[in-house]
């Protein structure tokens, strides 16, 4: 009994003990001394605690003479703890900073060149929905792009043409692993797509220039195409159009889905309705399958995998200057197939793992006058990449890349073939350093190697990040850029070395509440690049002699809040491009590359007619061509370039789109250009004929219905 | 003898400690929950929502505290003038891991959808083509890991109401979904007693919608 008396006493002192209570205060402040409110301030192992007031000050009560630890915590910034040992006389801890985390939402963010369209980033320029409902862009991703400033349209070409480079300068990757021959293979003159449909990618990072040392072989710019995480839900989506149709199954659970696709298009029924400017023997038909598969691995990895096939056919007549007859027959016939896999995963210590690999394979049998000539290409992209958060204010990415490429020619009439074997490897290191948050550097280098050219070399980059206020900041970006020749001057001369560009990027970025301003100027140097006698056909003595440059502006106006239900954009660009390579013996305009590029995007919701109504305009002043009836190269212009388009999306049920569009409604007859008999008339004159658009116009119809359980599910939901 | 008495007596005061341990708890979550349901202010939300998360921090295997700290905000950011969409991004961030401690959990599921209610109501324009879907799917999958759960039914009842508005169809099929809801409601009612701290809301809002279909 006497245990029992003690436990009671013990009880009872301990009870009294507990009794004594002091006020213990404080008050909560940031970096700037500003009262912070809201902060969680906990007695450590208890559920005792208080909140910081208005004025950033708490009170707490705690028992007298016990040691206590106390932790502050607030959403954004860093938790700091104190001990305080016990006392019997109250506590006033003053002034407690806490210190806010510098996360990518908070922070600046390097915009120089870049424009991104993601659901995540801050900095978004285009939502991956805008691409396809851009009407002029016909689903195309690469004609979406060509509404943003520091492109130009180059509507005999399609591809995408940035800051006075060719199309051969953008470097295209999906996933962060480079597509071989990304657009479809087409003839001289007629315009090309992108082969990947817009419906597989989240987002799209696309820089103008000054871009990271993740990337290389891309002397302009890198359109960067991420895909899509496990899909939602399990449906079928079906489509029709004026062009062909195609059925898509996809499977999907909480850890993995899968989807197969399958596409056929035949230009020939709406080419026979329509009156076409292009002499067709056959119309293009295509077909391509494709299956995308995507697994969540344990905690938190994912791996993805992404076939494509694909199979291209096209025919046509293309009429010769100063002939009368119906010109050349081109049969052109492509095969292509592109593999990859992807694995990424981010362990809780910081660091980020990513390895991915991914093959291209492109066959094109080209027919031109009974002549036959198979061209084919391999790619094979191998990349591992590993990202550590050092802190919130250091962080480095660093990856280790190789490419094995073959290219060979084979010309079956003559039977005779050549080819070349090329292997490169990169590696590159780039570092983060935030200063705070409203500053930021990076810097990194690329360094690469070449075993068809024996040749080592580096690439430095480096680029800045200063937020002016809230909502507006700046940053510069400058870095070299190497280049190897295109294949078909390659297999020509084994020997050619690298191009080379240097970069140097001012940009301006403001963006508050559904309005983007965005202003860019720029200065690209271009060295090494190929020159060569003769024609573009059959080119000879080819070097590395060649130069050039462009600078230039570029002005971005998005805005999505004036007006009720209505989203538009502005781009305007000027660039001064300059260089005297390929054919072109002195520094001139290059025939791609016109002076001013204007365009208008213009998206309007009508609730009750439940559409959206969208139309954009497109200008240029321009392009440049050398008429060998005057002096000088690159002595003339066309007329200024124009294209309206409208397009009409109509949403009856929550699962069924009907979209219906019209390209160059006005049916401006765009001029890109003037081929010249290679000889002289009698009478001393060179003959010509313009490079004309396919048609004055292109409609498209298209019905897109989703099957699924959730009879809410869209094709945009895809999105 | 002795030793008998003082084993029963530090087994008796094993129990009570164990149970004192786990009354302190509830006490504390239902002191909690009735300041949550008292709230007048802005600075109270702050209040509630760092109350819960204290009993968060100090039973980390509980997810209830988690879940009311993320309510709290949930329901205050479509209440108050606040930065609505900070309040949503803080309540991702409570319900973030024990999301991930138990993802079969209806109630969790439901509450992570209506956050995306709330995020997509904040710009229905922009945001509500990505996410109305996603809100859909989760209320579904809510519905499917509990058929009982009056809240997962009511949340998506009012988001198909949203998209038949939209879409400028019948309202039937959400009315349907919203008399289904104040069904589980009435179920769920039998079940509270004045020591249930689980989730009880959503009932008015079920209310308000099954009138409206009248």
């Amino acid at each position: 009994m006497k245990l029992l008396a003690l436990l009671i006493t013990l009880f009872l002192l301990y009870q009294t003990n507990a009794s004594g209570q002091i006020q213990l205060t404080g008050k909560m402040v940031d970096e700037k001394g500003t009262a912070l409110a809201g902060v969680n301030i906990i007695l450590r192992g208890t559920y005792e605690g208080t909140t910081s007031n208005t004025k950033g000050d708490f009170n707490l009560l705690i028992s007298e003479n016990e040691t206590i630890h106390l932790d502050f915590r607030m959403m954004g910034f860093k938790s700091i703890s104190k001990k305080i040992n016990g006392t019997k006389v109250p506590i006033a801890l003053g002034e407690i900073r806490l210190i806010e985390q510098i996360t990518e939402m908070n922070s600046v963010t390097i915009s120089a060149g870049a424009m991104e369209s993601s659901d995540a980033s801050r900095a978004v320029i285009l939502k991956p929905l805008d691409i396809v409902t851009t009407p002029s862009a016909m689903g195309d991703i690469v004609s979406a792009l060509q509404t943003l400033p520091g492109t130009s349209t180059v509507g005999n070409d399609g591809r995408l043409f940035v800051r006075g480079g060719d199309a051969s300068e953008v470097g295209i990757y999906i996933d962060g692993l480079r597509v071989g021959n990304a657009y479809g293979t087409t003839a001289n003159n007629v315009p090309t797509r992108t082969r990947f449909n817009p419906n597989l990618f989240k987002g799209t990072f696309f820089s103008t220039g000054g871009y990271s040392a993740e990337y290389g072989q891309a002397l302009s710019s890198t359109l960067s195409l991420n895909t899509k995480d496990v899909s939602a839900r399990t449906q079928g989506d079906l489509n029709l159009m004026s062009v062909g149709g195609g059925y898509s199954q996809t499977l999907a659970t909480d850890k993995h889905s899968i989807s197969f696709s399958g596409n056929y298009f035949n230009l020939n029924p709406y080419q026979n309705l329509v009156k076409q400017d292009f002499d067709w023997e056959k119309s293009p038909v295509g077909l391509d399958l494709e299956i995308a598969a995507q697994q969540k691995l344990k905690k938190g990895g994912i791996v993805k995998i992404l076939a494509r096939t694909e199979a291209n056919k096209m025919q046509l007549w293309q009429p010769q200057p100063g002939e009368d007859s119906r010109g050349d027959l081109i049969n052109l016939r492509n095969t292509y197939s592109y593999v990859q896999s992807n694995w990424k995963k981010a362990f809780h210590n910081g660091w980020t793992l990513f390895a991915g690999a991914a093959l291209s394979h492109n066959l094109d049998n080209f027919e031109i006058s009974g002549i036959s000539i198979d061209k084919s290409s391999d790619l094979i992209h191998l990349k591992t990449t590993a990202i550590k958060d050092f802190s919130d204010h250091i962080s480095m990415k660093s990856g280790f890349e190789t490419y094995f490429h073959t290219y060979t020619e084979i010309n079956l009439n003559l039977d005779k073939f050549r080819n070349f074997t090329e292997k490169e490897t990169y590696f590159f290191s780039e570092w983060d350093w935030y200063l705070n948050k409203r500053l930021m550097i990076r810097g990194g280098a690329r360094i690469g190697n070449s075993k068809l050219i024996n040749d080592t070399w580096i690439d430095p980059r480096i680029s800045m990040a200063y937020q002016v206020s809230t909502n507006s900041q700046i940053s510069l970006a400058a870095g070299n850029f190497h280049q190897l020749p295109v294949d078909n001057f390659r297999i020509l001369s084994n020997f050619l070395k690298n191009s080379e560009a240097k970069h140097l990027i001012l940009n301006y970025l403001y963006s508050n509440d559904g309005r983007t301003f965005r202003a860019e100027t720029f200065i690209k140097q271009y060295d090494k690049l190929v020159k060569f006698d003769g024609e573009q056909l059959s080119p000879k003595m080819l070097s590395n002699d060649g130069a050039g440059s462009a600078k230039g502006f570029d002005l971005f106006f998005r805005d999505q809040k004036t007006f009720k239900n209505t989203d538009y954009w502005i781009s305007y660009g000027y660039v001064k491009s300059e260089r005297s390579y390929n054919q072109y013996r002195t520094e001139v305009q290059p025939d791609y590359a016109p002076k001013q590029n204007f365009s208008v995007v213009l998206k309007h919701f009508v609730q009750p007619l439940k559409s959206q109504i969208g139309a954009s305009v497109s200008m240029n002043d321009g392009y440049p061509y050398t008429d060998p009836n005057k002096d000088g190269e690159m002595n003339s212009k066309t007329n200024p370039y124009q294209s309206v388009s409208v397009s009409w999306s109509y949403l009856p049920k929550p699962n069924l789109i009907i979209h219906f569009a019209v390209n160059n409604v006005l049916g401006r007859e765009n001029v890109f250009g003037y081929s010249f008999a290679k000889n002289p008339e009698e009478n001393g004159f060179y003959p010509s004929l313009p490079k004309v658009q396919g048609a004055p116009r292109f409609l498209f119809l298209g019905v897109f219905l989703t099957l699924s359980k959730d009879k809410n599910a869209n094709f945009l939901n895809n999105l | 003898m002795k030793k008998y008495t003082l084993s029963l007596l530090i087994a008796m005061m094993w129990i009570t400690l164990a149970n004192a341990a786990d009354s302190t708890y509830e006490m504390a979550m239902k002191k909690q929950i009735s300041a949550m349901n008292s709230i007048a202010t802005v600075e109270d939300v702050q209040n509630v929502k760092n109350g819960f998360l204290r009993i968060a921090e100090a039973s980390p295997k509980e997810w209830l505290p988690t879940y009311y700290g993320a309510l709290t905000l949930i329901n205050s950011a479509f209440r108050f003038e606040v930065d609505k969409d900070q309040y949503f991004e803080e309540a991702m961030m409570l319900i973030k891991h024990i999301l991930e401690q138990q993802p079969d959990n209806s109630e969790i599921t439901a509450l992570h959808g209506y956050i995306l209610m709330g995020q997509l109501s904040v710009d229905p324009n922009s945001r509500g083509q990505e996410l109305s879907g996603k809100a859909l799917q989760l209320f579904g999958k809510a519905i499917n890991q509990d058929k009982n759960n009056p809240r997962a039914t009511s949340l998506m009842a009012r988001m198909e109401f949203g998209m038949a508005q939209f879409f400028g169809n019948g309202p039937e099929k959400s009315c349907g979904m919203a008399r289904i809801a104040l069904e589980l409601f009435k179920a769920e009612k039998a079940k509270i007693d004045e020591n249930y701290i689980l989730p009880t809301w959503g009932k008015e809002q079920a209310e308000k919608l099954a009138d409206s279909c009248k």
